[in-house]
């Protein structure tokens, strides 16, 4: 949480900007809350600033953890093995292809994502182990938990707000949203079935 | 064996039913083994078919876990991630090649194709079985493919999420159709129906077969459940198989009907030699058996042949204590009784029952083995028969049963007279015979002497004593006949001789046979002589020696045969008695006698006529009768007539004689005995004969003479005795004046003769009455 207040703390720092916060709900057809759901809103006028900080898919039980990492592009991520078994951690997605080979404890270095899409993470040793990475041109990004994510600290502007889930055929549609200074938003994503 | 016999027919009735027994099991067999065999073979194929189902699931099991190795492998995934087209169709050879497969697809995950094994032909177009990546797991179905069924196999690659699809075809060849085959015995053939092009046909089935079946498949022949290839007959069942892409695979299965039957086959031809061993078990078991209860039965009937050929010394074995044993003893009890039976009888047959000598038969045979056993050793063999003279009255006076007691003492004084190995028998009646080996005639005449020896001894009867006198006639092999038959003929003719002679025996004179036949010839001819008038009559007087003039006429008859001449009475009227024909004769006699004896009376000569009667005549009880109506036709005077007896033909049933001669007495006709002093005479029986006259025989009279004293004093004291009973007395055989002189001193009443006349017919007779001193001329008696 230390990071993440540092940053707030910028955000709220920064001079002749006045920070909203944003709340995305995900739904399904039936009304429920869509967990794990990757929110995010990318600005239309300027350029986002650029990642500040780095971030960590760790292998726990046999496990990425966690699942699913929304990550702004440029951002590097270590693979630390907590495992007392190695991983050998590889994607063919487009997006990022790259192969760890076997390793113990924390490799070499990070990985840079420099593309924003979606990567898909496996284990060529443990094929039921699988985590996406989500790299978006934004830093402005959440999860959905039990119930709407919060996109705090968005300067007044137009954004285009995306959702990304697991099993998604299709993007929703992205949903314009501008916000003013001090102004708390809320929309909601309707998505069909996963 | 014969056919019909006990063994052939339990063989026939035991091979017969085992017979029907095993073609009925066999048919049974063969019929429930045909109708089973189809349900097994509709079942082995269903199976067959489930099999076949369950095999191809399989193999698309483990062909889908090939392929998803396969398609895990990491390099290959890697190479698909590539997303360069030359890479990835190198990488889909290389997984086929590793897993056998025939093509290899891949799909992208939205169902169209990404690229293939073929030359890239179907990039980019859908994928042709799009049901198989609708979800997201792996499958595997059939499907035709390049017209032939196909097995494909679609896995998904993962990264590890889906990123493609990789499917893999798989020929279904004749190697799969095979594992089936193997576990079923089943054949199989397997083609797509493509309406197209002609079908391809995969089977187990030999090249040939297969070629038979592909014509109907290209035919589209619907397909038989019996179907005939080549050689084979097979029972099918058309199975369609479920397809992933909706064409038609059609499996045919196919089970060989021969081979099928092979089991049943083999199980009837072990019914068939078990069948047929038990057929030659039985078989012999019955023969056993049989020849167990024939071999006794057929010694049985061997036994009883024996016994019925006469043989009895061979008893049956008794081998169990069962019925044919029982059977068997009781054969044998039955042989020795028949035995004993037999002896008992054959002794009867052949020997006579009162005196226990041979009879007749057995004498013969006896004479017989004993002509042959002296042709052979050059010797001779004697016989005597003989028979008691006057048995008849010696059994008439003294009773049956004592004659019988004389027959059986007279056998056994034959018996004791001659050797132990001569025979002596009893021919029957009072006859008896003798057998003997003799060295000549003189030896026989000897032992004929002996034997006559042995009976003069009286016998004593019932306190009487008897004398018998026998006449025996002698014959000899081979000096009077060369067999047994002739041989006792001759004998029998000689006895005769002797009897005619009165002497004890005769030797057989060669010659007398012929002599014997020409008697038999003239009985023969007697009774046409009768009828063809071939008898005369003649007669000789007879003279009242008192006043020496004719007074009766004795009527003889005599036989003017057409070959011997004229024949006296003596050589045939003793054959007429012993053949029966006396009383015609006699009748004839009497007759022509009455007639003329009434034509000498109407001529005027007083002259009566005696006639003999036979001692046969006597009994005839229409004699009297037949006489008075003679008589009375004739109008003669009873007393004219004259009837001439013998005393023992009155003695032979004198009661029943004296009847009829009391009622011919009665008729007033004179009654004569004749031949008086030759036979047994009965003072007492003679008294109470109706008699008038007494014909001394003229045996006493021919040669009575002065010298000759001995047949003077018979003639007399005859005279004397018939004179006292009150009988007028005639002497026959008158041939002297000497003999005449001593009669009439004799005082005796009537005589006839030579001396007077010789017999003569009658018209002579009425010239002799005329012309003879005898003669009592019409008058001339009232003028003496």
């Amino acid at each position: 949480m230390r990071p993440l207040a540092v940053f707030v703390m910028l955000a709220a720092a920064r001079p002749g900007a006045a920070a909203t916060t944003l709340l995305v709900e995900v739904r399904d057809d039936k009304g429920a809350a869509v967990p794990n759901a990757v929110v995010y809103a990318v600005p239309r006028a300027r350029r986002p600033p650029p990642p500040s900080r780095r971030a960590v898919l760790d292998q726990k039980n046999r496990m990425f953890v966690p699942h699913i990492l929304p990550i702004q592009t440029g951002t590097a991520v270590t693979f630390p093995n907590s495992d007392n078994v190695r991983h050998q951690v590889y994607s063919f997605s487009p997006a990022k292809r790259f192969q760890l080979p076997l390793y113990a404890g924390t490799p070499q270095g990070p990985v840079v994502f420099d593309k924003p899409g979606v990567v898909t993470l496996g284990c060529n040793i443990h094929d039921q182990m699988s985590a996406y990475i989500v790299v978006v041109d934004t830093p402005y990004f959440a999860l959905t938990a039990g119930g709407p994510a919060e996109l705090p600290g968005l300067p007044e502007g137009t954004y285009d707000v995306r959702v990304w889930y697991e099993g998604m055929r299709n993007e929703p549609l992205p949903q314009p949203v501008s916000l003013g200074a001090h102004e708390q938003q809320s929309l909601t994503f309707r998505i069909g079935k996963k | 064996m014969r056919r019909g016999s006990f063994q052939a027919r339990l063989l026939t009735l035991m091979v017969c039913a085992l017979v029907l027994l095993v073609a009925a099991t066999l048919t049974a067999v063969h019929v429930a083994g045909n109708r089973n065999l189809r349900h097994t073979l509709t079942d082995e194929l269903g199976v067959g078919a489930r099999v076949l189902n369950r095999i191809l699931a399989a193999r698309g099991r483990q062909l889908t876990d090939a392929a998803r190795v396969g398609a895990a492998d990491f390099a290959f995934r890697e190479a698909i991630a590539s997303a360069d087209r030359p890479t990835i169709t190198s990488a889909l050879t290389n997984l086929g090649a590793r897993v056998d497969g025939d093509a290899v697809f891949l799909l992208s995950l939205d169902g169209s194709v990404d690229a293939d094994t073929l030359g890239g032909q179907f990039v980019g177009r859908p994928f042709f079985v799009p049901s198989l990546v609708a979800g997201s797991q792996a499958g595997a179905a059939i499907v035709t493919f390049d017209h032939r069924p196909f097995q494909l196999v679609v896995v998904p690659v993962l990264a590890p999420q889906p990123i493609a699809w990789v499917c893999i075809g798989f020929k279904i060849d004749e190697a799969v159709l095979e594992d089936v085959r193997r576990l079923t015995a089943l054949e199989l053939s397997l083609w797509a129906a493509d309406p197209a092009a002609p079908p391809l046909l995969i089977s187990t089935l030999p090249q040939e077969k297969r070629l038979a079946l592909g014509e109907r498949t290209a035919d589209k022949v619907a397909i038989a459940e019996t179907v005939r290839l080549g050689s084979d007959t097979y029972q099918t069942m058309l199975q369609p198989i479920e397809t992933g892409d909706g064409s038609a695979i059609n499996v045919l299965l196919q089970r060989s009907l021969e081979e099928a039957r092979g089991p049943l086959r083999r199980l009837e031809l072990q019914i068939f030699a078990l069948s047929s061993v038990a057929l030659l078990l039985a078989i012999v078991a019955a023969i056993f058996f049989a020849r167990g209860v024939t071999s006794p039965l057929r010694r049985l009937a061997e036994a009883a042949q024996r016994i019925g050929s006469g043989d009895y010394s061979a008893l049956v074995g008794v081998p169990h204590d069962d019925e044919i044993g029982q059977l068997a003893a009781a054969f044998n009890r039955m042989g020795t009784e028949i035995s004993a039976r037999e002896e008992q009888i054959r002794h009867q047959g052949s020997h006579d029952s009162l005196t226990g000598l041979p009879n007749r038969r057995l004498f013969l045979d006896h004479l017989a083995t004993w002509i042959a056993s002296a042709k052979r050793r050059g010797t001779l063999v004697g016989m005597v028969m003989m028979d008691l003279d006057r048995f008849k009255e010696i059994n008439d006076t003294l009773g049956h049963s004592l004659g019988d007691d004389l027959l059986v003492e007279m056998g056994r004084r034959l018996r004791q007279t001659i050797r132990e190995s001569d025979t002596v028998a009893r021919l029957g009646g009072d006859e008896f015979a003798v057998m003997f080996e003799s060295a000549a005639a003189a030896n026989a005449v000897e032992i004929a002497q002996r034997l006559g020896r042995a009976l003069e001894a009286p016998f004593t009867l019932g306190g009487v004593s008897i004398d018998v006198k026998a006449s025996m006639g002698i014959a000899l092999y081979p000096l009077h006949a060369e067999d047994a038959g002739t041989l006792m003929k001759r004998a029998d003719i000689a006895m005769y001789q002797a009897k005619r002679n009165h002497n004890a025996y005769a030797l057989y004179e060669s010659g007398r046979d012929e002599h014997s036949l020409r008697r038999l010839a003239i009985i023969s001819e007697l009774r046409q002589a009768v009828a063809s008038e071939a008898l005369e009559l003649h007669f000789q007087p007879k003279i009242d020696i008192a006043t020496e003039r004719a007074i009766h006429a004795e009527a003889l008859v005599r036989w003017r045969h057409p070959v011997h001449g004229m024949l006296p009475p003596d050589e045939f009227i003793p054959l007429a008695e012993q053949a029966g024909d006396i009383g015609i004769i006699t009748k004839w006699v009497l007759k022509r006698a009455i007639e003329d004896c009434a034509g000498w009376n109407r001529a005027g000569f007083d002259l009566g006529v005696a006639v003999n009667l036979s001692a046969l005549d006597i009994y005839d009880a229409g004699l009297p009768a037949l006489i008075g109506a003679l008589l009375h036709d004739q109008g003669l005077q009873p007393s004219k007539l004259v009837l001439e007896i013998t005393e023992s033909a009155v003695m032979r049933d004198a009661a029943y004689a004296l009847r009829i001669l009391r009622d011919v007495k009665g008729r007033g006709i004179t009654l004569a005995i004749d031949d008086f002093g030759t036979g047994y005479s009965s003072l007492a029986h003679l008294k109470r004969l109706p008699v008038d006259e007494l014909k001394i025989d003229k045996s006493f009279v021919v040669n009575l003479s002065e010298e000759t004293l001995d047949d003077g004093v018979i003639v007399r004291s005859t005279i004397d005795l018939g004179h006292n009973m009150g009988l007028k007395v005639v002497a026959e055989g008158l041939e002297s004046s000497e003999g005449f002189g001593i009669l009439k001193r004799f005082g005796c009443d009537m005589a006839q003769g030579y001396f007077i006349s010789h017999p003569i017919p009658s018209p002579q007779l009425l010239d002799w009455m005329d012309k003879s001193p005898w003669g009592a001329r019409p008058g001339a008696s009232l003028s003496t």
